[in-house]
């Protein structure tokens, strides 16, 4: 869903993205990266949200997300069910640097199915290029219980940026077989992630994928 | 004795003050019996809702009154503010509308009801 003024595709598919997680996630770092979408978004006051149109080419032609974005007032609490109503899909967002962030997953999870029913949802762990990570790959578990996506982000170094897209315009589209052909343009990288680093916690992440997932975990909504 | 409407505008300032610059202070103006509903979760007692307001997840802010009135009660004064607030790392300012019931204690008065809310749709 667009907002009144934005340019709607009538030639090419496009879909409200509801973007969602603690505050100080990096989700506006994130959204921020993809170059188009930052000079055509457009904020609107009363609903406190700002959307940016990313467009993306598929091997299938062009698809457009609208990336609904926060004006900060999850910081104060939860969000107006405007903010999900439309939703077409999602990205819950936390920070591989703050224990807490990951914690309220679950309330984010919540909140966004209470308004959004069945919609594809992916999970991303934002900021490992940070060196010193809270959260480790093998205590992300949440996905595992609920079936999404774990894609560890660096929006910083723009690592994993179009992981999250493809997984959901795959969903959308019901083509397991749709592939980005063209890179969008992204703002070049702040900061680089260690390759070393990187390798460690993409092992870590293929191991703890092995591990079966018990009830003892920080997952304190029982759904 | 002052007006209700000097008191109240005395009180904001001194309120939306102590919140931007030092927020643990606004425990000063709460007691007890007091009540806070912030965007529709409710906190009683001081520590509880100091609690909800210090570890509001942003260090800066600052809070800029556009309107604000105020009326006697049977024993207090009632407020109702709307404003923006401004929040660090934010490029947009929110509305806010927050509402204070005061009552007399000691020589001053203290905050018994505190609603904020953000107005968004």
């Amino acid at each position: 869903m667009a907002l009144p003024g934005m340019n709607i595709p009538t030639e090419f598919p496009h879909f409200k993205l509801v973007l969602v997680g603690d505050g100080g996630t990096g989700k506006t770092t994130f959204v921020k990266r993809h170059l188009t979408g930052e000079f055509e978004k457009k904020y609107e006051p009363t609903m406190g949200v700002e959307v940016h149109p990313l467009d993306f080419t598929t091997n299938f032609g062009p698809l457009r997300f609208f990336c609904w974005d926060t004006a900060g007032q999850e910081k104060f609490g939860g969000l107006r069910d405007g903010y999900y109503i439309h939703g077409k899909c999602a990205i819950i967002m936390f920070d591989v640097t703050s224990r807490l962030t990951y914690k309220n997953v679950p309330y984010w999870h919540r909140d966004l199915c209470r308004v959004c029913e069945a919609i594809p949802i992916v999970l991303c762990g934002n900021k490992i290029d940070v060196k010193n990570r809270q959260v480790k790959p093998k205590q992300v578990v949440f996905h595992r219980k609920k079936n999404l996506p774990y894609y560890e982000i660096s929006a910083k170094s723009n690592y994993n940026f179009e992981k999250p897209f493809l997984y959901l315009a795959r969903a959308l589209a019901g083509k397991r077989e749709l592939t980005f052909v063209e890179a969008p343009a992204l703002a070049p990288p702040e900061v680089t992630i260690d390759a070393a680093d990187q390798a460690r916690s993409e092992a870590e992440l293929e191991q703890a994928k092995m591990v079966p997932i018990g009830d003892d975990d920080d997952d304190e909504l029982n759904m | 004795m002052a007006a209700p409407a000097d008191i109240a505008k005395a009180f904001t300032a001194h309120f939306y003050q102590t919140f931007d610059a030092n927020r643990p202070a606004l425990a000063n103006l709460y007691q007890e019996g007091s009540m806070l509903t912030f965007e529709g979760t409710q906190f009683g007692g001081t520590a509880a809702i100091m609690e909800k307001l210090a570890n509001l997840p942003f260090n800066q802010c600052l809070h800029t009154i556009v309107t604000q009135d105020a009326q006697p009660t049977h024993a207090g004064i009632l407020v109702f503010v709307s404003g923006e607030i401004r929040i660090e790392g934010e490029e947009h300012m929110m509305k806010f509308s927050e509402v204070f019931h005061l009552m007399p204690a000691n020589g001053s008065y203290y905050i018994l009801n505190d609603m904020f809310r953000l107005n968004l749709s």
